[in-house]
């Protein structure tokens, strides 16, 4: 036998492959699915990736627990609310993913339209009935004090679709020489992927949008779509950001979001500016070791805007310094080093690209987010995965991570 | 078996997700070069912006110390007025930004809301005043002096004034008006200059001392003001203390200076002028100086016309600056006294006296004192052409002979080459006269712990030439143009005459002011009447020429520290002791049966013996100035009087009047020795 891959194993005689798909229902149905489930070990699961993201979201909830706990202190509010609800949303999506990760794998594909359709409800509802918070309308509020963030589900959505027409078996059948995708594969991709675009532009969340584009193109990439192709929807894309530019077609303060990093100036008159040079200042003022926990002026001060959602990273910077953020950077790092371990000896084609549009939308939003606190990317709004504080996004985080834990599982 | 894995990793563009993982690994190095960059780089750079994001400083002022003279009377001290303050913060959290405060306020101070919402903007480079250049977490005083019926209307609905309190804030007085205006000084808002220089010690909203002692002392009074660091959150809400020193109430200034002798001397110079006056003289300025020649301390100093240094307080208006400083004011902010010179007239004589002698004159030879004498082409009269015959220097100081001093100086001018100047084959000038004059303390700053003196001048030979170069391109212009603009014709020809002697003749040494030197008239002397009076207290007190001083001690609130500002003594004349006993004993009978004899006739002189001098100073265009210089066996008291005449009919009788309260004679003393001990208390 010859292996491309280093490290991997040789296939499992319980390996059915992902060519044929079994109907559901059909009387073959349950046994498959027994010998499945007996089949999957703790032993299978990637601890690593799993111990990362659980640090993760512990480090989170503390950063969140020390951006909130002063302002409810001034409010005579329990200066733990934050923090409580942040851990609920991190136990349940905890939950989520386990499921996930245990979830059939071929029923996964099976729901993929659901998930799909499912969140372009979303995106329609929050446009029809959303919430209008700092400028987007982005939110369903629900009762008890809830907020539902369609986009975030649009993304996990997203990546299950591409890879869905992506990774189908390529036409070539058996002899599989053919295993790129095809001209009908990437027209269906843009179409798929164009639909919660429009959506998410709408509101509008340029942060959003930005990552759908970035996954969409990245994935395709990935994929093995022709160069030619992934070059031409490239140029289209820059050309088409530089039209929006060009010709002012974004409002003003939209405007201001993206290019005021790219002044460097210690002086900035939007409020763009004030958020971001008060993340500068935070973040400088953690030094190497930092401020220590709960102790950072500037946390406790309040004087970094949105500081327990866009701006989570700023806590770190100030509370636990360099050393502080390096830790954090470096686990997500493990993270998508271990899921892009993951895509490459995935069982299918399906597999490894769930894993790497996981990987191109943490990655983008990781770049975007902490180079936002640090100056040298645009404010959008994105969250930091993991740690931002926010149920919507730390659902669709987790629920990824299940599903590459999933693809681990089936792996060979 | 092997058909499965080759179709699977086929499909797996390996290439490509190798360089997801490089794009990965990028993304996240740049971002922790760009958190090292930022955290540990350039860390510094932004410490500061991160205090000062979070510390906000409260100043409260010192109370300024008070100013009382000798005997512990209040002359400068605080009252507290009812002030309105906004703050800031309050009125910014209004729904409405505190527009209906601004306008229920302006209402009940009868004010318009704009002028109240421009005293409470913030000063900015682009904003100037009227703003608030103090802390925007201080409460900004928006009225100050209000009756308590209005601040009460405020205080005692807070919820229609939110943010809006009455407090009380020290107001300088000076519950003497305008005693010893020229000497205690004034205060005023604090000034960009000074806030800017970084060793001044000074924060916004500070009150200062602009002049006389209330700026000499400034530093003593102002005290330190207390400083509260507060740590602030993003809403300015305050978070906690982190540091806080009270204010350390300014020292309390003890002034040698006596309120009683200062009013007398006041008071007496206002009837001089007053009489002068009404004998047809144009008087309108005078001054005097009480010093007790033993220590150079200033007992009173005065000058008239005069001002209330109230008016400064807070900052002076416009109009009332013009009116204090304007073509017709008069100049009430000068003090005739140090802060301007003219010729001393025969005041000077004890001075010229010493020259003499130290030019090798015989003290007690005898001298010539025609009606006139002729030098060069000038003729210099006696004083009214008396001819006194031959007389003794003692006669001559009595009778005030010019002539012998004239001749005197003509003498010296001539044994110094005449009109000679610049260096050349011969020996360099000995300049007796002038050198003696400076001795005296003439020509230079007295070093008196007020600000702005006049140092007055002495000219000698090498002043004469610098001068000259610097000025002989205008004299020569003037001597061809004229003075076109002089609406007199005839004064504009005369300074056409002069400025052409000038332009052609202007390097020499002029004779004919060399000569009236020693009379001290003419251009090469001007002193003032506070120099005049440390000369004679070196005659008095056998030749030490003093520092004045005003001031005597510095004394802490608790009155616990006490800082004694001593006698300073700035040179020694080099006259023998017996010159000066012999001016001394001159100068007793000036009084008793010389030039002023009439002014002191009825005075006590066989208990209270006084030793003076006339002096009559020629001024051109102008009536003469009336001079009276004298000392007792304890202070020096001379007076002089602009545009009156003879200094035995105007300046003498006040001198005399100033004795007499001083001493008591025909009514309480007020001060026959100065006070030595500090005062205890102030007396209000």
């Amino acid at each position: 036998m010859t292996s491309l891959l280093p490290g991997t194993r040789p296939p499992r005689s319980a390996y059915r492959g992902p060519v044929t798909l079994e109907p559901l229902s059909g009387p073959g149905a349950a046994s498959s699915r027994a010998r499945e489930r007996h089949a999957l070990s703790l032993r299978q699961v990637d601890w690593a990736l799993a111990g990362s993201v659980l640090s993760l979201c512990i480090i989170g909830s503390v950063l969140i627990a020390s951006a909130t706990r002063q302002y409810q202190l001034d409010h005579h509010l329990n200066p733990y609310a934050y923090l409580t609800k942040h851990l609920i949303t991190v136990l349940v999506g905890a939950v989520l993913a386990v499921f996930v990760a245990r979830f059939d794998f071929r029923l996964v594909r099976a729901y993929t339209p659901v998930l799909y359709l499912a969140s372009l409800a979303g995106l329609a509802a929050v446009i029809a009935v959303g919430s209008t918070i700092n400028g987007a309308r982005s939110w369903i509020v629900l009762p008890a004090g809830f907020q539902l963030q369609p986009s975030e589900l649009a993304k996990l959505a997203l990546v299950v679709g591409l890879a869905l027409i992506l990774g189908r078996p390529p036409n070539a059948g058996e002899t599989g020489v053919a295993a790129t995708p095809g001209g009908r594969e990437l027209v269906q991709a843009l179409l798929l992927a164009a639909v919660p675009l429009v959506l998410v532009m709408m509101q509008p969340d340029f942060g959003t949008a930005m990552v759908l584009i970035v996954m969409v193109v990245g994935v395709l990439a990935v994929s093995g779509a022709p160069a030619r192709w992934v070059s031409l929807l490239v140029a289209s894309g820059v050309g088409f950001g530089a039209a929006i530019l060009k010709f002012h077609l974004l409002k003003p303060y939209q405007e201001a979001r993206l290019t005021e990093f790219l002044k460097h100036s210690s002086v900035h008159t939007s409020s763009t500016g004030y958020n971001v040079q008060q993340a500068l200042v935070a973040n400088a003022h953690g030094g190497l070791l930092g401020r220590g926990l709960f102790a950072g002026s500037q946390t406790q001060g309040q004087f970094v805007p949105e500081q327990k959602t866009d701006f989570v990273f700023t806590v770190a910077g100030e509370e636990l310094g360099f050393l502080g953020c390096a830790v954090i950077i470096i686990l997500l790092g493990i993270v998508l080093w271990r899921s892009l371990s993951i895509a490459q000896r995935a069982c299918d084609r399906f597999g490894t690209l769930v894993c790497v549009g996981v990987v191109i939308w943490f990655t983008f939003q990781i770049l975007i987010n902490i180079g936002m606190t640090l100056g040298i990317m645009p404010v959008t709004g994105l969250p930091l995965p993991f740690i931002s504080y926010g149920g919507t996004a730390m659902f669709a985080n987790l629920v990824a991570v299940g599903l590459v834990e999933n693809v681990r599982l089936r792996a060979p | 078996m092997s058909a499965i894995p080759t179709r699977r990793y086929r499909s797996h563009p390996r290439l490509r997700l190798n360089l997801l993982r490089v794009i990965v690994l990028a993304a996240l190095g740049v971002l922790l070069l760009r958190l090292w960059s930022l955290q540990v780089l350039e860390h510094g750079r932004y410490q500061v912006a991160a205090e000062g994001n979070r510390v906000r400083q409260v100043v409260s002022p010192a109370p300024r110390g008070a100013i009382v003279d000798d005997r512990g009377n209040a002359l400068a001290v605080n009252r507290t007025a009812l002030v309105i303050t906004i703050d800031r913060s309050v009125l910014a959290r209004q729904a409405d930004s505190g527009r209906g405060v601004y306008t229920r306020l302006a209402k009940v101070l009868h004010k318009s809301a704009t002028e109240l919402i421009i005293k409470t903007r913030l000063c900015t480079r682009h904003i100037s005043k009227p703003c608030w250049n103090g802390s925007p977490y201080q409460p900004i005083p928006v009225a100050t002096d209000v009756a308590p019926p209005v601040a009460l209307a405020i205080i005692e609905h807070p919820e229609r004034f939110p943010g809006v309190s009455a407090d009380t804030q020290a107001v300088r007085v000076y519950p003497h008006g305008t005693l010893a205006a020229h000497e205690l000084g004034y205060t005023g808002p604090v000034s960009q200059a000074q806030l800017t220089d970084k060793n001044g010690g000074y924060t916004a909203n500070d009150t200062v001392g602009l002049a006389g002692i209330e700026s000499t002392y400034d530093k003593a009074l102002r005290g330190t003001a207390g400083v509260k660091k507060l740590a602030v959150d993003r809403f300015g809400r305050v978070s906690g203390e982190l540091s806080a020193a009270a204010a350390k109430p300014g020292d309390n200034v003890v002034l040698a200076l006596d309120g009683g002798v200062q009013n007398l001397l006041e008071q007496s110079l206002v009837a001089a002028l007053a009489n002068a006056q009404k004998h047809g003289k144009p008087a309108t300025t005078g001054s005097g100086v009480v010093l007790d020649w033993h220590t150079g301390q200033v007992v009173a100093m005065a000058s008239v016309p005069t001002y209330d240094p109230s008016v400064f307080t807070g900052g002076i208006s416009s109009a009332n600056y013009a009116a204090l400083t304007g073509p017709s004011s008069n100049d009430p902010l000068i003090s005739r006294a140090f802060q301007s010179t003219l010729a001393p007239g025969s005041t000077f004589k004890p001075v010229s006296l010493s020259s003499a002698v130290a030019s090798g004159a015989d003290l007690n030879g005898n001298y010539a004192c025609p009606g006139a004498i002729q030098i060069g082409n000038q003729i210099f009269h006696n004083f009214e052409g008396e001819s006194g015959g031959f007389m003794s220097l003692h006669e001559a100081i009595v009778m005030s002979c010019d002539v012998i001093f004239d001749q005197f100086a003509y003498n010296d001018w001539l044994s110094d080459g005449g009109l000679r100047n610049g260096s050349g084959p011969y020996a360099p000038p000995a300049e007796i006269f002038t050198k003696m004059a400076k001795s005296y303390g003439f020509g230079r700053d007295t070093g008196i712990d007020l600000p702005a003196e006049s140092s007055g001048w002495v000219i000698d030979r090498v002043t004469q030439q610098n001068i000259w170069k610097q000025m002989k391109t205008t004299y020569c212009a003037r001597a061809k143009t004229g003075y076109p603009n002089d609406p007199d014709p005839a004064h504009a020809a005369l300074l056409q005459r002069y400025a052409s002697e000038a332009c052609t003749d202007g390097y020499l040494y002029n004779g004919g002011a060399a000569t009236m030197f020693g009379i001290g008239q003419g251009q090469y002397l001007s002193v003032s009447p506070l120099q005049l009076a440390l000369a004679y207290a070196a005659v008095a007190n056998g030749g030490t020429v003093f520092h004045p001083r005003v001031a005597k001690a510095l004394v802490s609130q608790d009155g616990k520290q006490v800082t004694k500002i001593g006698p300073a003594v700035a040179s020694h004349v080099p006259v023998n002791p017996d010159v000066l006993q012999y001016i001394r004993d001159a100068m007793l009978d000036v009084t008793r049966r010389g030039t002023a004899s009439g002014a002191f006739a009825g005075f006590p002189l066989n208990q209270i013996p006084i030793a003076g001098k006339t002096g009559t100073a020629e001024v051109e265009g102008h009536n003469d100035t009336s001079w009276f210089a004298s000392f007792s066996s304890q202070y020096v008291v001379v007076i002089s009087l602009p545009n009156t005449g003879q200094g035995a009919l105007f300046a003498a009788p006040v001198a005399r009047q100033v004795y007499e309260g001083i001493y008591g004679v025909n009514r309480p003393a007020l001060l026959p020795t100065p006070v030595t001990a500090l005062p205890k208390v102030i007396k209000p």
